[in-house]
């Protein structure tokens, strides 16, 4: 478990971790006080993680550790050891984007952008354990994360949106169709 | 007019890249053997620095470089424009051992890793000598006040405006009642979700290239010319996308402390602020105190209106000069004796820059709560009182010469108190749960203006077409997370009769697109747009000479319209759109290019219009506040994209909700340090705050706008502040002259 690295010339004990981000498997070394949003950006390479406040304050680094939605920024690298962690680079499958990004962008959810990927990860984690959420639920489940520019009102409506064909997806599905 | 693409809600060009991770903003890039640089910023609110010591950190392995206030030059700069004149006042230097607000930068360091960057910071040994800071406008006013810029100014007040229509006394001598107060709003930040950041690249040596938060690049360019006495053709300013701006970016930040490292280093050099920098390091809206006095007949007509605005700068001008201007000016009603004055103050409180509004906010809140009284006190209905007093189309509001061309404020009321009564009817049924909690109603009427319609204004555009008949659009406006890229797209593509999907638009790039003001003063739809439509008119014009020396015709003998070129002259006739046209000039016939250019410079800055409803409930007994509805019906002309328009209205709202109830940038009374260092002490609304929103684009035309569009990004936030508090002085009798409402009320999200 130990390695030898020193970002400030000292002999610093270094960690590996094992995790999962998107489904592959990555192995690292790290200094003890990286955080998961450290790794993900700088030291993977992850960068639709956004970085806005890094005191757990607005969301904009919202990720999903093992299908929970968490601030990237405020866990430490060391705590997602052996788990599985899904960005925003993760969430489409196959080519085809994730209802909730598309939703974002046809129902204008997107305006900077800034926000964006910790809000469809938020929203993500509602869905997946909430299929039909009210609206209240909607906004208590991204009143975490902060947006400046669209008043939370497309937000709100694009998760709604999401959640609808998602259930209907779900249900075609059952049926066989 | 028949619209193909000008009017249709396409999502924003850049909206799959903004969803699914990919696209880059500022700390998204990482160039080749880039390094890192950090602010030491000044913990005091006024201070003398007596020494500095850097020894120890200059020890710290991977520190390369440390820049003390002699280190750098000391020339006066403007962080927002160029020319020195009594508007624009250069006051403030690259790093300062005088700091005169806490934030203030004192010194920086160049490492190899943020962690060393920091680290030396944290090592530095500063000797201060503290200062009294004074905060409050008035009392910087006085005149045994301790000046803030002794060497520029014998007071702390450096800029006056006065700004006159008729004889004020004798507009208040026709008056049948005469109603004076003062009101108070406070100092707020955008909280622009992405951080200010940029990277200076000198690693050639010979160009210096910056990729950076920029709401104006091509001013950014001019003034680190001139800061670094560089040669304006050596830098180039890229904006990539960014996370928002809301005026902020109009100033410039790190810029000059990265070129220099860069410079000095040879290496690319990042510096990204943290967010409590972002909080009291980067500018802010001007806190203002306002007295006004207002004369009207027994019938409700306004006579006269004398204004008198103190806006607080803190410690530098930046643009506090036109803030105060556009404080006096944009009254949209019709008063024919009014005098405004106005006042931009020095304080140590965090310096003062543009901000969706820009002088607009605090003036309509102290105007539109003191309405809401007069017309109480004469008994008149509140939109009557506004209705009878707007102005219309063919009238001038008294902060200008020019004349209101468009004005749909009639339709914007009918509509507003059409949703008002659907949701009344609506909530028929449902009574206030106890009869403690009333419920009431606000209105606030409202314009800003597309454009700053001054001298400095102007907007270029390129447009090449290519062989297939796609476009590529070039343009120096800065999309900042509003929309632009997108409603200038649509403008070209209508124009030239192709799809959206023909159009690549590359933007606000000073080496590759032409010259563009900056995106400020909600001027991007109207004076870009502009730019982007005599651009097009150049090419069809091009084009059609084209065809007419191909076929020996007159160039007046062909037709354009609905995105056809046509010709009907005999046995010579021919009917194509563009791209069969370029596919026949191009490759066909003799190998013809064509490019359309514009020099687009704003003859006007017409008004966009709104009017805002609020509704609250108020709990007399907890003494709180729920606001449950925003309406707001608005003016925009012809909406390029109405999704894009309903989005600025959304997020516009929301700033104002916050600048109501509860943000504030607060300085603690006894240590006098700012208090709101984060997005935990400084409360921008979340989800569950907000009330639900209804927002109504109403049919107008601007005659000189692209395709009828006026503008729309600093309009709805004004209003909110007024309505809210109106709602509650309806609801409760409360009269508030001051906000945010928590000095009085609790403000209770929209849901609890």
């Amino acid at each position: 478990m130990l390695d030898k690295m020193n970002p400030l010339g000292r002999e610093r004990q270094m960690l590996v971790i094992t995790l999962h981000i998107n489904g592959q498997l990555h192995e690292c070394s790290i200094r003890p006080e990286l955080t998961l949003l450290e790794l993900l950006r700088r030291e993977i390479g992850f960068l639709g993680t956004k970085n806005a406040c890094n005191s757990s304050h607005c969301g904009a680094c919202t990720v999903l550790l093992n299908g929970r939605a968490v601030y990237a920024c405020t866990t430490l690298a060391a705590q997602v050891d052996q788990k599985s962690v899904i960005t925003i680079e993760g969430i489409s499958c196959d080519q085809d984007l994730h209802p909730l990004q598309k939703s974002f962008a046809k129902l204008g959810g997107v305006q900077c952008g800034f926000c964006t990927p910790g809000m469809i990860m938020a929203a993500k984690d509602l869905l997946d354990n909430n299929p039909d959420p009210t609206e209240f639920e909607i906004k208590e489940a991204i009143s975490g994360n902060l947006c400046r520019c669209t008043g939370y009102t497309k937000i709100v409506e694009a998760v709604a949106d999401a959640a609808e064909e998602m259930r209907v997806k779900k249900s075609l599905e059952k049926e066989g169709v | 007019m028949a619209l193909r693409v000008v009017g249709d809600s396409y999502p924003r060009l850049e909206a799959v890249r903004k969803i699914n991770g990919t696209a880059k903003y500022t700390d998204d890039y990482t160039l080749p053997n880039m390094v890192y640089a950090m602010v030491k910023r000044s913990p005091y609110s006024h201070a003398k620095v007596i020494s500095i010591d850097k020894t120890e950190s200059e020890k710290v392995p991977g520190v390369l470089k440390i820049l003390l206030p002699q280190d750098v030059p000391q020339r006066l700069y403007n962080s927002a424009v160029i020319t020195q004149s009594p508007v624009f006042i250069e006051d403030q230097t690259i790093l300062t051992d005088h700091p005169l607000f806490m934030g203030d930068r004192i010194a920086a360091v160049a490492a190899t890793s943020e962690i060393a960057c920091q680290e030396a910071l944290d090592k530095l040994v500063i000797e201060y000598e503290i200062l009294k800071p004074v905060f409050d406008v008035l009392e910087a006013m006085k005149e045994d006040a301790d000046l803030l810029h002794p060497d520029l100014f014998d007071s702390n007040v450096f800029y006056k405006k006065e700004l006159k229509r008729g004889d004020i006394d004798q507009g208040f001598a026709e008056s049948d009642y005469i109603f004076e107060d003062e009101f108070s709003v406070p100092t707020v930040q955008n909280i622009s979700l992405e951080p200010n950041g940029c990277i200076c690249n000198y690693s050639d040596g010979g160009k210096l290239t910056i990729i950076s938060t920029s709401q104006s690049p091509f001013k950014d360019k001019r003034l680190l010319a001139r800061l670094l006495e560089m040669r304006e053709n050596d830098i180039r300013v890229i904006k990539p996308i960014m996370g928002g701006g809301f005026g902020e970016r109009q100033q410039i930040h790190n810029q000059p402390v990265a070129a220099i490292f860069s410079k000095e280093l040879g290496r690319p050099v990042k510096i990204i602020n943290s967010r409590e920098e972002q909080m009291y390091g980067s500018t802010v809206r001007h806190s203002a105190k306002m007295k006004l006095k207002i004369g009207v007949s027994r019938e409700g007509y306004l006579k006269a209106m004398l204004v008198d605005n103190y806006l607080n700068s803190g410690a530098y001008a930046n643009v506090a000069g036109i803030v105060v201007n556009i404080s006096l000016a944009f009254t949209n009603y019709k008063i024919p004796h009014f005098l405004g004055r106005g006042y931009a103050i020095y304080t140590n409180h965090v310096p003062g820059g543009a901000m969706r509004g820009f002088g607009n906010p605090q003036a309509t809140f102290a105007r539109e709560v003191m309405f809401e009284k007069i017309a109480k006190a004469l008994q008149l209905d509140p939109v009557d009182f506004r209705r009878k007093n707007h102005v219309n189309s063919g009238d001038k509001i008294p902060g200008s010469e020019k004349t209101v061309f468009s004005c749909a404020m009639e339709e914007c009321i009918v509509e507003a108190e059409q949703i008002r009564k659907n949701i009344d009817l609506g909530a028929n049924q449902k009574k206030p749960e106890s009869n403690h909690i009333k419920e009431a109603w606000g209105v606030a009427f409202g314009c800003h203006p597309s454009g700053a319609g001054t001298i400095a204004d102007a907007s270029g555009c390129l447009i090449m077409i290519n062989s297939d008949g796609t476009v590529s659009l070039l343009t120096g406006s800065a999309d900042i997370g509003q929309g632009s890229e997108t409603i200038l797209s649509q403008i070209a593509a209508e124009g030239l009769g192709i799809d959206l999907n023909d159009i690549t638009i590359i933007a606000a790039d000073t080496e590759i697109t032409p010259y563009e003001t900056g995106t400020v003063a909600s001027s991007q739809a109207y004076r870009a747009g502009n730019a982007v439509t005599q651009a097009v008119e150049d090419c069809i014009h091009k084009t059609k000479e084209r065809l007419a020396r191909l076929y020996s015709v007159d160039g007046k003998e062909i037709g354009f319209a609905k995105g056809r070129f046509t010709l009907n002259s005999g046995r010579k006739n021919f009917d194509m759109d563009l791209k069969e046209v370029m596919e026949m000039l191009t490759l066909k016939t003799g190998y013809e290019i064509i490019t359309g250019s514009s020099n687009y410079k704003p003859a006007d800055d017409p008004l966009s219009f709104v009017v805002c409803w609020a509704k609250v409930a108020v709990d007399e007994r907890a003494k709180s506040v729920q606001v449950k509805h925003i309406i707001q019906a608005v003016d925009v002309g012809q909406p390029i994209n109405p999704d894009v328009v309903e989005g600025q209205i959304h997020g516009g709202i929301s700033m104002g909700l916050g600048y109501a109830l509860t943000e504030e940038i607060e300085i603690d009374r006894i240590t006098k340090k700012v208090l709101s260092s984060d997005l935990l002490h400084y409360n921008t609304p979340l989800a569950l705050d907000m009330p639900a929103i209804h927002t109504h684009i109403v049919t107008s035309y601007e005659s000189t706008g692209p395709f009828g569009a006026k503008s729309v990004g600093e309009l709805p936030t004004p209003p909110v502040a007024p309505a809210i508090v109106n709602a509650i002085y309806n609801a409760t009798g409360t009269y508030m002259t001051a906000i945010p409402i928590t000095h009085t009320y609790y403000p209770k999200g929209s849901n609890s």
